[in-house]
């Protein structure tokens, strides 16, 4: 569910965010050894092997170069598009193609993230290194998805989601070029996307249009509602309730930047100060958990902002007068900084869910979004797999235990890597690739 | 005739592809887009994370606000500012009375590098990696001039001195400014320009500018931009700027430019894609600031409310 950019790319919200985020993507940075006492909802090591993500002396062996291909694709079923969301007309996603016949792997991202992340260039290095054709897409509670593919445009149904998911991914399978000769395909995704590969899957099951054959699940969450809380506990915890404790933040930040670049002697802020910077101001578990749960509600407010425009729900757009293109977003922006997911249940997607689907109630609504709507497909097909860590911050014991009793010895639990802080490591991808190619479970030695 | 060549060459070049946009806008449309180095990227990931590792065990070895690297502060007779607390931080909100026109110019700039800056600089990037260096390290090097001339200006001699030595290095042993002879001298660029002066000589960011083609600034940032290219002009190293090939030197020159930032418009998909970079750019100008008056001032002045672009 976690998001990286760096300084000046893309989709970040204070200057911390911005310091975290660079460590983020960079994926850089080796987490320094410090296995404090638990604080919050998850202990140190998970915090910071989520926010530094698999070290890289840990990752995989990978290939020295992977080509790539952008598509946009126009969906026939493209809800109108609103005027400041124009630039999100198409589906963008990316493909490698392998020369010889393959099977094409397809990655769904995180949460609101895009399809050519951090952690998917990563997999998709892997995969198309063991020789797969390899597709990754957008999550589709990212504002690209919503605008360019969702039917609806209130993100965060798993069922209607794998819809819209299922229907993009044929367009595109259909068109790709002549020459790309596909021999079967699986799916994967990580954190949301890959409750979204299992359902999506399941669909398929029934509708059979892509035969879709193994899916892998990496670090799925298990009830949307009880993850995004988590999350959200940790937002109110760390930088406190509504806009006032994202401002307060942000002052601090903004001093001890300040601070910190004075002394340097440096003529202008650059990537190396920046690296300095988050060593700086990234020491405690309080500030890795603020800058875990900031850039997951960065996401949350795009989601909400695209929900509350395409319901009609009037939270924070007025329905009679949506914003036009050169419209300040600045004080709408400030406002949904503050919500938290519950908000977003309650005002926009419950409201436009209930109305929309015959006989559901708000109790139905949050049952649908656990994963053990499939949960006999998870327990009776062979072809789904999941890769998680016993100290994920996105699920709790019941959860992780769920998914184990469910899965039974298609499921491998690391002992660290919080939330993706094992993506791309040796063991991770090893045991990945074997999935994928029904080598799994494997015989013991 | 070279310059009605080139011309004639990028007008074609922008109806081709404005044409194949066309096309892009009907169904489906793919596009090659350089290939990806992950076992580089990684093995760069392991310095960057050995220097980060260092960085940790400095930054944890010092005093709160101590200094975080180690070309740190040379002892001056002048009082350092006391430090800033977060009730100094400017607020979140921007000076942005532009705002309009900002925006309009801000998807215009998305929309140029869609349909010609970006797919140019795609195809620039198949050109050998050595080769583009030596180009960058060329205008790079040009822009040591200006360097010089503005931390004299700022009367920063000691980097003034810098990157003189920096200029004369480069264009002999680095034959032309082609190889960047004098950061392996333990002589790293600092480049400089007219926004830095400016700000020196105490004019505010003024209002948040959105540049064609260049994107974010502030006033003051445009007026020092203009200026930095107006001295390169009137300079006229070697006949560059103004004889028949400066034309294609320019966007050689901004190819060049554009290949290593590593933005894309949009790409974050959010409706506050242009507050959040407004933030950011904004934010970073204040801080680099904050650097800049550090040492000059002992008492903090407070700046006229209606003035900075932060508050």
């Amino acid at each position: 569910m976690i998001k990286g950019a760096g300084f000046l790319k893309q989709g970040v919200l204070t200057v911390l965010l911005s310091a975290a985020s660079f460590a983020i993507s960079a994926q850089t940075i080796t987490a320094p050894p410090v296995y404090g006492p638990a604080t919050g909802l998850a202990d140190s090591a998970a915090l910071r092997a989520t926010v530094f993500g698999t070290p890289p002396q840990d990752m995989a062996p990978l290939p020295e170069k992977v080509p790539l291909s952008e598509i946009t694709v126009s969906l026939p079923w493209r809800l109108p598009v609103p005027d400041v969301l124009w630039f999100n007309s198409k589906l963008r996603v990316w493909f490698s193609a392998q020369k010889a016949p393959a099977p094409l792997a397809i990655i769904i991202s995180g949460t609101g993230s895009d399809g050519n992340t951090t952690k998917l260039q990563v997999l998709r290095a892997a995969l198309y290194g063991a020789g797969y054709h390899v597709l990754t897409m957008p999550s589709p509670t990212f504002p690209g998805f919503i605008v360019s593919s969702s039917s609806t445009g209130v993100a965060g149904d798993l069922m209607q989601d794998g819809h819209d998911l299922y229907g993009a991914m044929q367009e595109i399978v259909a068109h790709l070029p002549r020459k790309v000769h596909i021999t079967d395909i699986d799916l994967l995704g990580y954190s949301l996307g890959g409750a979204n590969a299992a359902i999506v899957k399941s669909i398929d099951s029934t509708e059979g249009k892509l035969k879709i054959h193994r899916v892998v699940m990496i670090n799925p969450p298990v009830s949307l509602f009880s993850s995004v809380g988590r999350l959200d506990k940790l937002f109110t915890a760390y930088v406190g309730s509504g806009d006032a404790g994202v401002e307060q933040l942000y002052r601090r930040l903004y001093a001890q930047l300040a601070n910190l670049y004075r002394a340097s002697e440096r003529v202008q802020i650059d990537e190396n100060f920046m690296l300095g910077a988050a060593a700086a101001t990234l020491k405690t578990d309080a500030e890795f958990s603020a800058a875990i749960s900031l850039t997951f509600r960065a996401d949350l407010v795009n989601m909400f902002f695209c929900g509350d425009l395409y319901a009609k729900t009037g939270v924070v757009v007025d329905p009679a007068h949506p914003p036009k293109v050169g419209d300040s977003l600045e004080e709408t922006q400030r406002i949904l900084r503050g919500k938290p997911f519950a908000e977003y249940f309650t005002r926009v997607f419950a409201p436009y869910y209930l109305q929309h689907r015959a006989g559901s109630t708000s109790a139905s609504l949050i049952a649908d979004s656990r994963l053990d709507i499939i949960g006999d497909a998870l327990r009776n097909n062979a072809d789904y797999y999941a890769q998680t860590n016993k100290d994920d911050l996105i699920l709790d014991q019941r959860e992780l235990t769920w998914l184990q009793d469910t899965l039974g010895p298609r499921i491998v639990v690391y002992d660290h890597g919080g939330h993706l802080g094992t993506v791309g490591d040796r063991h991770q991808v090893a045991d990945m690739l074997d999935m994928l190619a029904g080598r799994w479970p494997r015989v013991s030695q | 005739m070279m310059r009605r060549r080139a011309i004639a060459t990028l007008a074609a070049l922008t109806l081709a592809l404005l044409a194949l946009g066309g096309c892009a806008s009907q169904g489906i449309s793919i596009r090659s887009v350089p290939a990806e180095t992950p076992a580089a990227d990684n093995a760069a990931a392991a310095a960057n994370a050995a220097a980060f590792a260092e960085a940790v065990a400095s930054a944890n070895a010092m005093p709160p606000g101590a200094p975080i690297s180690k070309d740190v502060v040379v002892a001056t007779d002048e009082q350092p500012a006391p430090p800033l607390t977060a009730a100094d931080a400017p607020p979140m909100y921007t000076y942005d009375p532009w705002e309009r026109l900002n925006r309009f110019t801000y998807r215009f700039n998305a929309r140029f590098d869609d349909v010609l800056f970006l797919p140019v600089v795609n195809v620039y990037k198949r050109v050998p990696s050595p080769v583009r260096t030596g180009i960058h390290n060329f205008f790079g090097n040009l822009g040591e001039i200006d360097s010089v001339i503005n931390y004299t200006l700022q009367w920063r001699l000691k980097f003034g001195l810098r990157s003189l030595e920096r200029l004369v290095i480069n264009s002999t042993i680095g034959i032309g400014g082609l190889i960047d002879v004098a950061t392996k001298l333990k002589l790293p660029g600092a480049p400089s320009g007219f926004a830095t002066t400016l700000s020196k000589w105490g004019m505010h960011p003024g209002p948040y500018l959105v540049l064609p083609l260049l994107g974010p600034s502030t006033l003051r940032d445009g007026i020092g931009f203009t200026a930095d290219y107006a001295t390169l002009y009137g300079i006229n190293v070697f006949n560059l700027y103004r004889g028949d090939q400066s034309w294609g030197l320019g966007v050689v020159n901004a190819v060049d430019q554009r290949a290593n930032v590593n933005f894309r418009y949009y790409s974050t998909g959010s409706p506050f894609e242009y507050e959040t970079i407004r933030f950011l750019y904004v934010r970073k100008r204040l801080i680099e600031d904050e650097g800049l008056h550090a040492k000059a001032r002992d008492v903090r002045k407070k700046p006229p409310a209606d003035a900075p672009a932060g508050k």
